[in-house]
């Protein structure tokens, strides 16, 4: 996360001065910009690509192992129709699961692990050296090892809440589809059953933001799990539509290119040869542009939470 | 009929995209079509001119082998009319009861006098957990114990005929057997015999109790869909011996041709969907009376609901009526595109469609037990209102059961018997259909993925085929999984080979002919493999009878690809002029020795291709009739083997395991490196959905 000299006022305030961390100075709330840390996102990228590859790369060793015949390899797998693929999934319906039960696995350990990287890419975003350099890969690793601890009490804090909203919404959804079942019909009945739950996603969607918010708040001003998530809700409350806004519409947006891809993925097909190289290129397009999306999101969440210790007493 | 529609997930990308199609057509889908007095539905359908035409006498029906029957001109124009149902039928929507009363007009068709009648009340298969129907614990649908018992009493059968006095032989009649509580199958003597060629009448009057929705039939809070509810007399064999069974869990029906008659008499504010074109209706005392009648056909079904919506289209000339519950609009509209396909294509490769209407029931999902059935004109589909556009159940689900209406409904098969003969040929028929409309990706075509209806049934099929054979009876499979996989998709799948082995033209004409040439007449296996063996030979006509009665299966496998660099040939050669000699074992400018060993293990045999794959890039192809077990292809040439697969364009989908269907020589594999991309590519995603 090292790179070229940035040109970015750095912060004089007395008092934000007194929050600096060894060598490393905050960057003014208008310097907090994505766009300006290409390398850290690409360190994102890169980490979610290693724990990917922990399940793509066998998944590819038993696709090899049942078709090193062919001369295309695993080709047929992937040719419309999808008669191998069923035939595949079938026949190594034991080592398939066992792959899936890996998988399961590298999601649970991304998801608390991917705490440490996401405190770097905080770190990398919200400070500078002395020199006014971007801090550097191992600087901001270090940092992220120091903010896992309060950022999993986040974690756990905002998982718990979400989990039981969505209970909540669950139930109140259900009990609303079976109470107007009858006099609606069925498909009217389900849909009002999916606005109501979507005001309560709606809801998870403002605890996730709250729990941005507080992660910013841990990485920049150094404070515990649960002064962050204080923090962050403070930041919400105060400006709940511009800031779930700005949350949204990179969330809304990061599915477009996922959708485009697929639209157009069973058209170039990606047998083999230039057609899987552009396919690839295309998947980690996607993949990298949702990460600079949720980079630029967590730098709107350090400006926000910048905001809101400002307006502090 | 099928097994219950594909019901999405609630969760999930998929969900999440259907959640918001639905949302879509919240406010702007499920505009009533109802257009009539307030409260008070039109009829479902037009009424239509009731044609009156004598039926012949089953000598006149042609049984003609060859190619008379590859169009329509030798289509017979109806069926032996043997039994005809006049009834009138009273709906109580709140106690969910039935009242029907009529006649029962039944020609003895048989050799042979008939001292007894067989009489099916499937309605008491859910009367209590000791029908045969509960006892048999196969699994599948229909297995949970309804929370609302069904059944049916008959209350009087007064036998007309000839100068005696009417009488009343249900008294005598025997509902079940000793020590056997099933009542779905009843044995009525009669005071005397009825001699072959004579007509009796009997008049039934009948009281049902539908179920809670369950196996086809049933009641859900106002919706009623209301089959298998009358008293119907079985099929009495021309050898005078009677096709009679209780309801088996996983068998459907068989019957004799007739014509039948009905008025329903339901609540005003109800819509009516039935068997059959409306001949006659009116609203009075707050009751809808609406007449409906079929001839030609062999069972009647209905359903009234208050609920329903319906769309109206002729297509091919068959005034089609979907009825639909509020907010499926969107369904409904893919269903009417699937029949716009389906109606005109099953029409020109099965016979024509001979019936003036045809009507298409969505129920809701929670009265889904009654989705996905076939009757005589009427046909049941199913599915979530939600269904993405790229899930193509809706339209599976439709051209299934539409496609009985050839494969039961105009042959008559009996489906207890040979369930292959109806639910097999069927789904080759959906496969092939939805194939020639949608491509590759007939069964989902959603997020860069196809996989077609075929594929499924193919590795379907492939699960229980050592386990016990396609042909046999319904009530004879050991559990409801094998009989899904054998008699749908293992039938299906052989079929689908035959037409990629030999050609589309033959398979499809062979399928038809035997569909023209057996309409109305209630065949058997052996017909269809006669007919088979006719158009495409008597080695297909024998791989099939292996296929459905032997538990026939193949497995084409390379065994191994090897490329050596050949030495030169040794000895003397004149060659331009001068003599030369070459030593034994000397090396280079000799080409390449290429050997191939193709095995087939299995009981079945198809021609297929082998192709070699060359150092150059360029292909050699080989082709094998696919006799004796195993096949070598050596060849000396100036490239080197790289590959061989057998069956490279995927035919013989019935192959047991196509992973052997190729070999490299030695280092010459292909990578795994499609599934590498993508995999990482869904993980890469995954992980951006769960991580922080």
């Amino acid at each position: 996360m090292s790179g070229a000299a940035v040109d970015v006022p750095l912060v004089d305030d007395a008092a934000e001065s007194a929050r600096r961390q060894d060598d490393l100075v905050l960057l003014t709330t208008p310097a907090i910009r994505a766009r300006r840390h290409p390398r850290a996102i690409a360190g994102m990228w890169a980490w979610q690509t290693v724990l990917a590859l922990l399940v793509g790369w066998p998944a590819a060793g038993l696709a090899h192992a049942a078709w090193s015949g062919d001369a295309h390899g695993d080709a047929p797998l992937w040719a419309p129709g999808g008669h191998a693929l069923a035939d595949w999934l079938w026949r190594d319906q034991h080592a398939l699961t066992e792959l899936s039960h890996g998988a399961a696995l590298v999601l649970v350990v991304g998801a608390v692990a991917g705490l440490v990287p996401v405190a770097a890419l905080l770190v990398a975003l919200a400070y500078a050296t002395r020199d006014r350099l971007p801090p550097g890969f191992t600087r901001c690793m270090a940092e992220g090892f120091r903010a896992f601890r309060p950022m999993i009490v986040l974690l756990a804090m905002a998982t718990l809440l979400q989990a039981l909203t969505l209970a909540a919404g669950a139930l109140v959804a259900g009990g609303v589809e079976h109470a107007t079942h009858g006099w609606l019909g069925e498909a009217r009945a389900q849909q009002l059953e999916a606005l109501v739950f979507l005001v309560f996603l709606a809801a998870v969607s403002f605890v996730g933001v709250a729990h941005d918010l507080g992660r910013a708040a841990v990485v920049r001003f150094g404070v515990g799990g649960i002064r962050g998530f204080a923090l962050g809700a403070r930041t919400l409350r105060l400006y709940p539509v511009s800031t779930w806004w700005s949350w949204a519409w990179r969330a809304l947006a990061s599915l477009a290119p996922v959708l485009a891809v697929a639209a157009v993925a069973g058209r170039i097909g990606g047998e083999g040869g230039v057609a899987l190289v552009f396919l690839g290129v295309m998947h980690q397009a996607v993949v990298g542009a949702r990460v600079a999306l949720r980079a630029s999101w967590l730098a709107r969440a350090l400006r926000g939470v910048d905001g809101t210790l400002r307006r502090v007493p | 009929m099928m097994p219950p529609p594909v019901r999405l997930p609630p969760v999930g990308l998929v969900g999440l995209v259907a959640v918001a199609l639905g949302l879509v057509s919240l406010g702007a889908l499920g505009v009533p079509t109802r257009a009539a007095a307030p409260g008070v539905p039109a009829p479902a359908t037009a009424p239509t001119p009731v044609e009156e035409v004598p039926a012949p006498g089953p000598e006149a029906v042609a049984r003609a082998v060859g190619p008379a029957f590859d169009d329509d001109a030798a289509l017979p124009a109806h069926a032996d009319d043997v039994v005809d149902y006049t009834l009138r039928a009273s709906l109580d929507p709140v106690a969910h009861t039935v009242h029907g009363e009529g006649t029962i007009a039944w020609r003895n068709t048989s050799t042979q006098p008939a001292r007894e009648l067989w009489v099916h009340l499937y309605l008491n298969a859910f009367k209590n957990q000791r029908s045969a129907f509960f006892r048999e614990s196969v699994g599948g649908r229909g297995s949970a114990a309804p929370e609302d018992w069904g059944w049916i009493d008959v209350r009087s059968m007064v036998l007309r005929s000839g100068d005696g006095a009417p009488v009343d032989v249900w008294p005598s009649a025997e509902l079940h057997r000793p020590g056997d509580d099933d009542e779905t199958d009843a044995r009525v003597p009669l005071p005397r015999a009825v001699a072959p060629g004579e007509t009796v009448q009997l008049d039934v009057v009948f009281d049902d109790k539908l179920p809670i929705v369950v196996e086809r039939t049933g009641y859900r809070g106002r919706y009623h869909m209301v089959g298998q509810w009358f008293p119907k007399i079985a099929r009495l064999e021309p050898d005078g011996t009677w096709a009679h069974f209780p309801f088996h869990h996983l068998a459907e029906f068989y019957a004799d041709y007739g014509t039948y008659d009905v008025t329903l008499d339901v609540p005003a504010a109800y819509t009516i969907g039935a068997t059959g074109p409306l001949v006659d209706w009116r609203v009075a005392d707050g009751r809808r009376v609406e007449r409906h009648r079929q001839a030609d056909v062999h069972d009647f079904a209905w359903t009234a609901w208050d609920a329903w919506q319906t769309m109206r289209e002729t297509i091919d000339g068959v005034d089609v009526t979907l009825l639909h519950p509020p907010g499926f609009t969107r369904l409904a509209r893919r269903e009417l595109a699937t029949l716009r396909f389906a109606l005109p294509y099953y029409s020109a490769h099965y016979g024509r469609y001979p019936y003036a209407a045809l009507t298409v029931v969505h129920p809701q999902e929670d009265a889904g037990e009654s989705g996905g059935m076939e009757y005589p004109t009427l046909i049941t589909t199913g599915g979530s209102w939600m269904t993405p556009p790229g899930v193509l159940a809706p339209e599976i689900v439709t051209i299934h059961e539409m496609g009985h209406q050839w494969f039961y409904g105009l042959v008559g098969t009996n489906e207890l018997a040979w369930p292959f003969l109806d639910e097999g040929l069927n789904q080759f028929a959906e496969q092939d259909g939805m194939a020639k409309w949608r491509g590759p990706g007939s069964a989902l075509e959603l997020l860069g993925l196809s996989v077609g209806d075929a594929a499924l049934d193919a590795v379907d099929g492939n699960v229980g085929v050592h386990d016990e054979p396609v042909a046999q009876a319904a009530s004879a499979f050991t559990t409801g999984a094998n009989y899904g996989r054998l008699v749908y998709a293992r039938t299906a799948s052989v079929m689908e080979t035959l037409r990629r082995v030999y050609g589309d033209e033959p398979v499809l004409r062979a399928l038809g002919r035997y569909a023209r040439r057996y309409r109305f007449q209630h065949p058997v296996p052996e017909d269809l493999l006669v007919v088979f063996g006719e158009v495409l030979g008597p080695k297909v006509e024998a791989t099939l009878r292996t296929a459905l009665f032997e538990k026939g299966w193949v497995d084409y496998a390379v065994e191994g690809a090897w490329s050596r660099k050949a030495p030169r040939a040794a000895g003397v050669f004149d060659r331009k002029g001068t003599r030369e000699r070459v030593e034994p074992g000397t090396r280079g400018e000799g080409g390449w020795d290429n050997s191939v060993l193709v095995r087939r293990r299995g009981t079945l045999s198809f021609p297929v291709d082998v192709v070699m794959t060359m150092a150059d890039g360029t292909t050699r192809l080989e082709r094998w009739d696919g006799d004796g077990d195993a096949k070598r292809f050596s060849w000396h040439g100036p490239t080197a083997l790289l590959a061989c697969t057998v069956d490279p364009e995927d035919r013989v989908i019935v192959d047991g395991n196509l992973e052997n269907n190729r070999a490299t020589t030695e280092g010459h594999g292909g990578s795994g490196s499609r599934t590498l991309e993508r995999a990482t590519y869904w993980m890469q995603l995954a992980l951006q959905a769960v991580s922080p």
